[in-house]
């Protein structure tokens, strides 16, 4: 289980500094994959660098804890302070766009065996490599070639082989599909979800695609402007959201043999630089009151295992069905 | 699925094929100009570090000859005005210039790679400092200095001191140009996934960012000894070298210091200017024979 609470992650700007994330508790239990959706510029990025561990200047962590329950090699229980230790051992990363993320001067078998502190035995590692990809699809030849000898779909198979190496128990994957065509996609999005069922581990996926969480993910956290708004089952936040936002997004998107006209969220999101106080996501709600621009929403939990952060949450959905929004 | 499969370990077997033995691999480095360079170098480099074992004399000793013989078979290019075989001289000028140009070259290339990539990769307030040296070496004009400097140590000077001091004053600007390389690399998002997969600074200059500037580091290996062997001549010419070792600027200092050119003995200045010339002809074409290589195999004509 991994436990956020209360984590402020803030940036230092020439006007003063920006809290991205802002107040953020969640919990994330082993073997899940949780999926975080939310609008450019909501904190999932920052949220997704800040569990990762990868905290530098001018991002750095103000407030909060992030609880990793498990601990490194001497038996300590791993911090925000050492995590860092434990990339692509017990903690991995897939990136946004693989065509980039692998050196292109370097044959892929060398960035294999590159890993720092690795087996020293160089030529057992590289035969354990070979089977390895060769488990997830790709052919045993593609280790020994350039990054540019392969495809796109190749190549993020190959992020991925890199990634699951060393079993870790977290994976962060931070839009992994999003340059890819939808047949390859799902490809990807299988292997993960193969992948995390043989080891058991925890995958974060941030994607701005519902329909793949929809598909892979277990739990959802959606975010609006730094805060989480709510966060729960995939299927309740889907067939049952609690937020006007939630249910707004979930709305937004088009469905086989429903041809009515779609709409957007109206409006943007508020400034982060702003004085920010009641709900955020006010402005935008049609069934904001007054009491919503004071008086900040916390996030509860209102069914088990199903948090919002609302003073209407659930309780006036009736209300919105014929709204004006829809 | 398996289409993409199928595609995909076709291009892996085409690319696979070019792997197959080595001389194949390395055939496309040999254009004309480098094949030349290359060939002029070899010559020259072989002829000046195996002839000397076979010369007569010791050719840096004055009086071993009668002054001014004209040239015969004994004596290629003559004998000079200090009684010194010109051949055996000339060969053993063209050893001590390259020896200078290469250890020079060594010392500024690792300089210059070690603080560009450096300053480049790790950027921030260790950039600012470190570039700041950089440009007052770039800015500080090479010659006037050289000239006081000589004019101070004049006659007490080692070889080895030439090199130090050419080192110095030569490493700044490679190391502003591979700087340049780097900074064009700290944003990739490979670079991130590298630091990301646990490797420190160190590791990821070394593996990630090297390889990118190790073909301009040869180029540049084989600039820097061009230029260490015009500085050394320059500074000999005038006489602010070590001026007994025999090299390519001590010959013409010697040589105009006797007035050759009015007296009438051509050999002594001509041999060694046509050995410079040809050593720069190698090194010139070796470099951008490489260069062309290079860019050719990056797809630029």
């Amino acid at each position: 289980m991994i436990r956020i609470s209360d984590l402020v992650i803030s940036y230092r700007t020439g006007r003063g500094t920006i809290n991205a994330v802002d107040g953020l508790s969640i919990g994330i239990p082993d073997g899940c994959i949780v999926g975080v959706a939310g609008e450019s510029g909501c904190g999932k990025s920052t949220l997704m660098k800040a569990v990762y561990g990868d905290i530098v200047s001018p991002m750095s962590l103000t407030g909060g804890s992030i609880d990793y329950g498990f601990s490194d090699r001497n038996g300590k229980p791993v911090t925000s302070a050492t995590v860092t230790r434990q990339w692509f051992r017990t903690l991995s990363y897939i990136p946004q766009s693989s065509m980039n993320s692998l050196n292109p001067v370097i044959r892929i078998r060398e960035q294999f065996i590159d890993f720092p502190g690795i087996d020293s035995n160089k030529k057992r590692v590289l035969e354990q490599a070979r089977e390895y990809i060769q488990k997830l699809g790709l052919p045993v030849e593609a280790i020994d070639s350039y990054p540019h000898q392969l495809s796109g779909g190749m190549r993020q198979r190959m992020m991925i082989a890199l990634a699951t190496f060393f079993q870790p128990q977290l994976i962060i994957a931070d839009e992994p599909t999003t340059a890819l065509d939808v047949v390859v996609q799902k490809e990807i999005l299988l292997l993960l979800m193969e992948l995390q069922e043989q080891m058991g581990n925890s995958i974060l996926i941030v994607s701005h695609d519902m329909g793949v969480h929809y598909q892979v993910t277990k739990r959802m956290l959606i975010m609006y402007a730094a805060k989480a708004v709510e966060y729960g089952d995939t299927d309740s936040v889907f067939n049952k959201p609690l937020h006007p936002y939630t249910r707004m997004l979930i709305g937004s998107l088009p469905t086989i043999g429903d041809d009515r006209a779609r709409h957007g969220i109206p409006g943007s999101p508020p400034s982060l630089w702003g004085d920010l106080h009641g709900c955020r996501f006010a402005d935008r709600c049609p069934l904001a009151t007054e009491r919503c621009r004071n008086e900040e929403p916390p996030l509860v939990e209102h069914k088990p295992e199903h948090f919002a952060a609302c003073h209407f949450a659930g309780q006036e959905l009736t209300k919105m069905e014929g709204g004006k929004w829809q | 699925m398996t289409s993409e499969k199928v595609s995909a370990s076709e291009m892996v077997a085409g690319s696979h094929k070019n792997d197959v033995g080595w001389t194949k691999s390395i055939l496309w480095l040999f254009n004309l100009r480098l094949s030349i360079g290359l060939i002029i170098l070899l010559v020259m480099g072989l002829g000046s570090f195996i002839l000397p074992n076979f010369a007569p004399a010791d050719p840096s000793v004055q009086g071993t000859y009668t002054r001014y013989l004209p040239p015969s078979a004994e004596h290629f290019f003559g004998t000079n005005a200090l009684g010194q075989d010109i051949f055996w001289f000339v060969v053993e000028s063209v050893r001590n210039s390259l020896t200078l140009g290469v250890v020079v070259a060594f010392g500024v290339v690792i300089i210059s790679t070690t603080v560009g990539l450096g300053a480049g990769y790790i950027g921030g307030r260790f950039e600012r400092i470190t570039m700041l040296f950089v440009d007052t070496f770039i800015t500080i004009p090479l010659l006037p200095v050289l000239i006081i400097l000589g004019a101070l140590i004049r006659g007490n000077t080692s070889f080895l001191v030439v090199g130090v001091i050419i080192i110095l004053f030569g490493w700044a600007w490679n190391a502003r140009t591979v700087r340049s390389m780097a900074l064009t690399l700290r944003e990739r998002e490979f670079i991130n996934m590298a630091r990301f997969s646990g490797s420190n600074t160190a590791e990821i200059i070394l593996r990630e960012v090297f390889p990118y500037v190790a073909a301009y580091t040869l180029v540049g290996f084989i600039n820097t000894i061009l230029f260490a062997i015009n500085t050394e001549a320059a500074l000999a010419v005038i006489g602010l070298s070590k001026i007994e070792v025999p090299t390519l600027g001590s010959i013409i200092f010697w040589a105009l210091n006797y007035n050759a050119l009015f007296t009438g003995h051509y050999g002594w200045l001509v041999a060694p200017i046509v050995a410079t010339i040809a050593l720069f002809l190698g090194l010139f074409l070796t470099s951008t024979g490489f260069n062309a290589a290079f860019a050719e195999r990056r797809g630029v004509q």
